[in-house]
């Protein structure tokens, strides 16, 4: 069953802003993202995809602008509430507990999802909901673990894999994924597009996903948003965003073809 | 799985029994309160385990709370005559509270700046109890303090503090451990190896820190309020910087991260110097060197290395499993 795409947008940026000195990493930035939606956010490499994830998600503070939340103002709410309204994300290189085993960073995600209290969390039973969820995901994600295995211990790829399912286990709202394919081979994109497909056309989670393949944000994406030197270039549907003349001479003109 | 949990249980009760039954009979007056007084620090080191094994917060502050745990059941018991097993919940609850204070300024501080300025607490807080006499009586200290009378079970003497002793610590241990498989264990250990993990999971990593702090300032609390009945005298000799070194020992030896770990370290750090009596001219020097031994080869303590032999052993069974499973041995 789809989830009907409601028309008020989930997150809303509005005349984004930020410098680092003398870098410019967004200006006047404005863009949607509704749930179901899966938004390709794309731009040569130093372009502020990465910044523009880290003031979603209130790692880095904005210089100006506005970032709504369904009907909430974030613009100034610190990174662990907006992940407790439904933020998730991902990071360019896995974030994870390095001294702790699989099972504790899953559940990370599910305590997110559950959002109980220390206490409650400390009285009370770990309810088993997410284990359906869980076998569902790794199914997709092409790959088994056992609970007391070491992070540290997964190869680079299954890491990438592993953060997505620990995002999606929180049960966000919206799902801001930060270069997935990067250091994974064919089969393993296959598994991280479907596991993306299934946040945005099963769960109704809006999806932006940033990524240099082109390929995989062109196949995917219902809109893209094109960023270079922190501003948008183009915005819209692929097939407007392959044709357009300054995305192709600032980034496509690399020698993508459309015809493939 | 349950099987495991079972075989773990088990293994632990034999001990607990063993203990129970064993040190009581080989112990003479003075050595079983060498045993009660490990238990005690035991208690005050399962903090320092909360805070540095599973938040990796470098404290130095839990024999300041301790301090004020001892100190506060003490003039309560002692002056306004309160029943001592009230006293010692007042104990508790008045060194979390301090601890909690003192949390929300020093936590501000992050790792090493955290760090020192808990050092500095120490400092203060000895000198206040060195000099602010109606409180802890300067320096001659407090001398006899109430007997600890619980109703059902009153300890008159060191054996029967030690089983008391026994009781309190496992119920500590037990609830760091439960601690540690919850959300505030998870979220610990989130802000303990990455802060932008945490942060984007939804951990309050401030509130985080303050409370995994009050709780290492109760159990210190708790610790401090029981040796002030016990002993029946306390000073401010007792809560020095020495102390919260030892505790650091304690925690370093056992394990950082591990319960059972803090236990053994706890026990080996109070009973080395009786062992080493002998060598007593010595004794900074050998803990030094060992220290720097620890962490070059057993970084994460006696745990690690008892952890490091398990698994070797059961990836050996595995590959036995595995070679008999496929019809040839080496
Ligand atoms: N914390 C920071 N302090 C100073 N400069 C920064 C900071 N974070 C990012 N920058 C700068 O901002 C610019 C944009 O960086 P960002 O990581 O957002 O790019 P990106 O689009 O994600 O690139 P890539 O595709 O290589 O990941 C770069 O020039 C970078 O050096
Ligand atoms: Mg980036």
């Amino acid at each position: 069953m789809a989830i009907q795409s409601e028309n008020r947008p989930v997150l809303s940026l509005q005349g984004v802003c930020k410098a680092f000195g003398g870098i410019i990493v967004a200006e006047d930035i404005s863009f949607d993202v509704s749930s179901c939606e899966m938004m390709g956010l794309i731009g040569p490499n130093g372009a502020g995809k990465t910044s523009l994830l880290n003031m979603i998600s209130g790692i880095y503070s904005m210089d100006k602008g506005r970032i709504m939340f369904g009907d909430v103002d974030v613009s100034k709410a610190p990174a662990h509430k907006r992940a407790r309204l439904g933020l998730a994300r991902t990071f360019q290189a896995p974030r994870f507990l390095q001294r702790s085993n699989i099972r504790d960073n899953l559940l990370l995600g599910t305590d997110l999802a559950d959002q109980y209290t220390f206490f409650q969390s400390f009285i009370g039973k770990k309810s088993k909901d997410f284990e359906e969820e869980l076998s569902e995901l790794m199914e997709i994600a092409g790959f088994t673990f056992d609970w007391d295995d070491l992070i540290a211990a997964f190869p680079y790829g299954r890491l990438k894999i592993l953060e997505i399912v620990r995002a999606m286990l929180s049960k966000p709202r919206i799902l801001l994924i930060d270069e997935p394919a990067a250091g994974l081979n064919d089969i393993e994109i296959g598994h991280a597009v479907a596991l993306l497909k299934l946040a945005t056309e099963k769960r109704g989670m809006g999806v932006v996903l940033i990524e240099h393949k082109m390929d995989m944000v062109m196949n995917n994406c219902h809109n893209i948003v094109v960023l270079n030197f922190g501003k948008v270039i183009a915005k819209g549907q692929p097939e407007m965003i392959s044709k357009n003349k300054d995305v192709i001479e600032a980034y496509l003109g690399r020698g993508y073809d459309v015809a493939n | 799985m349950k099987k495991k949990k079972l075989v773990k249980f088990l293994v632990y009760l034999v001990f607990v029994l063993a203990l129970i039954l064993i040190v009581p009979s080989v112990t003479t007056g003075y050595s079983i309160m060498i045993v009660d007084v490990a238990l005690l620090y035991f208690i005050a080191a399962l903090g320092l385990s909360v805070m540095l094994g599973i938040g990796g917060q470098m404290t130095f502050a839990a024999v300041s709370f301790m301090g004020v745990g001892a100190f506060t059941s003490a003039q309560l018991s002692k002056y306004a005559h309160i029943p001592t097993s009230l006293s010692i919940i007042l104990g508790i609850l008045v060194a979390a509270l301090f601890a909690f204070l003192i949390g929300l300024v020093l936590l501000r501080l992050k790792g090493p700046f955290f760090a020192f300025s808990t050092i500095s607490l120490v400092q203060i807080m000895s000198n206040i109890f060195l000099n602010y006499e109606p409180l802890t009586g300067g320096a001659r200290g407090i001398q006899s303090i109430p007997k600890l009378n619980l109703g059902v079970f009153s300890p008159n003497n060191l054996f029967g503090w030690f089983y008391l002793l026994i009781a309190v610590a496992i119920i500590c241990g037990l609830i760091v451990e439960r601690v540690r498989q919850t959300h505030l264990g998870r979220a610990l250990s989130s802000v303990r190896d990455n802060e932008i993990a945490a942060m984007s999971l939804g951990v309050d990593v401030f509130k985080t820190k303050v409370v995994a702090f009050t709780i290492a300032g109760a159990l210190a609390g708790l610790s401090g309020a029981l040796y002030a009945h016990m002993s029946q005298y306390i000073s401010q000799s007792l809560f020095t910087f020495n102390t919260s070194l030892t505790f650091i020992m304690m925690v370093m030896l056992g394990g950082v991260n591990s319960t059972v770990g803090t236990f053994f370290g706890a026990l080996l750090v109070t009973m080395l110097p009786e062992w080493l009596r002998p060598l007593k001219q010595y004794l900074m020097i050998i803990y030094g060197v060992g220290i720097i031994f620890l962490m070059v080869y057993m970084p994460m303590g006696l745990a690690g290395v008892a952890r490091s032999i398990l698994t070797k052993c059961q990836r050996k069974k595995q590959q036995k499993g595995a070679e008999a499973a496929n019809g040839y041995s080496k």
